[in-house]
């Protein structure tokens, strides 16, 4: 069966890679997004404005899921080659 | 003979059997999981805001409290005074140079340094960073602060400063 971890698997070093960076680049993308909304979380919040807490507070976890879900590409490791 | 050395593993790589090529891999995996935990912690963090504000709301300002005579405060000028409440809170109380009367929260939204007010400027400056506010609305005019000050309601009877929490702005 072909599925997206076996056409992984059989993918060139230079492909994993591109990928690997990709998703790293990615998740630095999310976890940015995720402090600038702390960052105003605290600014907001710290005075009455219970939405913008709420509100940052959905955004913050919607993109945690997301970089959850980012890790189910990574690239495995490879396996050390069996000699004989 | 050579041959056949040439064929074993070296006792070192026995030890220690870790291909370099391996180990960079696993290291950028190792570095995208610790991003994602290090989201999963701000997501976090943004959820204990979210529970403070449900569990600690801000208190208003119970009744009207006397501050002083109206006498006491010429124009221009600014008088400190504290209220106790749960805990001590300084405040300001400030007669405008038009008559008007304002109180605020003496506290900087910076970094919670005294702010007073300038006269001659006609703003409420905090002399740490620079940091100055208007002083009919307590709005951040400029310099570091990200928030107004808080501000009271004042209320003059029969010659006599009271403040009370501001009623609740439209
Ligand atoms: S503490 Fe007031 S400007 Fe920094």
């Amino acid at each position: 069966m072909s599925n997206f971890r076996y056409s992984q698997k059989e993918a060139h070093p230079n492909k994993t890679n591109t990928l690997m960076t990709g998703i790293t680049l990615l998740l630095i993308l999310l976890v940015s997004i995720q402090i600038w909304l702390l960052y105003s979380a605290l600014n907001n919040a710290l005075t009455d404005n219970f939405n913008i807490a709420l509100g940052t507070f959905i955004g913050s976890s919607v993109l945690f899921i997301a970089a959850a879900w980012l890790l189910r590409y990574l690239p495995e490791p490879r396996k050390p080659k069996i000699k004989e | 003979m050579k041959e056949e050395k040439a064929g074993e593993t070296p006792q070192w790589k026995n030890d220690f059997p870790i291909d370099k090529e391996e180990a960079t891999h696993v290291s950028r995996r190792e570095f995208a999981k610790f991003l994602t935990l290090f989201s999963g912690a701000l997501a976090l963090g943004n959820g204990a805001i979210v529970l403070k504000s449900i569990a600690f709301p801000e208190k208003e300002l119970e009744g009207q409290h006397f501050i002083c005579e109206e006498g006491q405060v010429p124009m221009g000028e600014m008088l400190q005074f504290e209220i106790e409440g749960d805990k001590v809170i300084p405040y300001i109380l400030i007669h405008l140079e038009d008559g008007e009367w304002r109180a605020f929260e003496q506290k900087c939204t910076h970094l919670a340094c005294a702010v007073i007010y300038r006269k001659d400027l006609n703003l409420i400056e905090c002399p740490c960073h620079k940091g100055y506010f208007d002083p009919k609305t307590g709005v951040v005019t400029q310099g570091p602060p990200p928030r107004p000050l808080p501000q009271l309601e004042v209320v003059i009877e029969n010659g006599k400063v009271f403040v009370k929490a501001k009623s609740h702005k439209a």
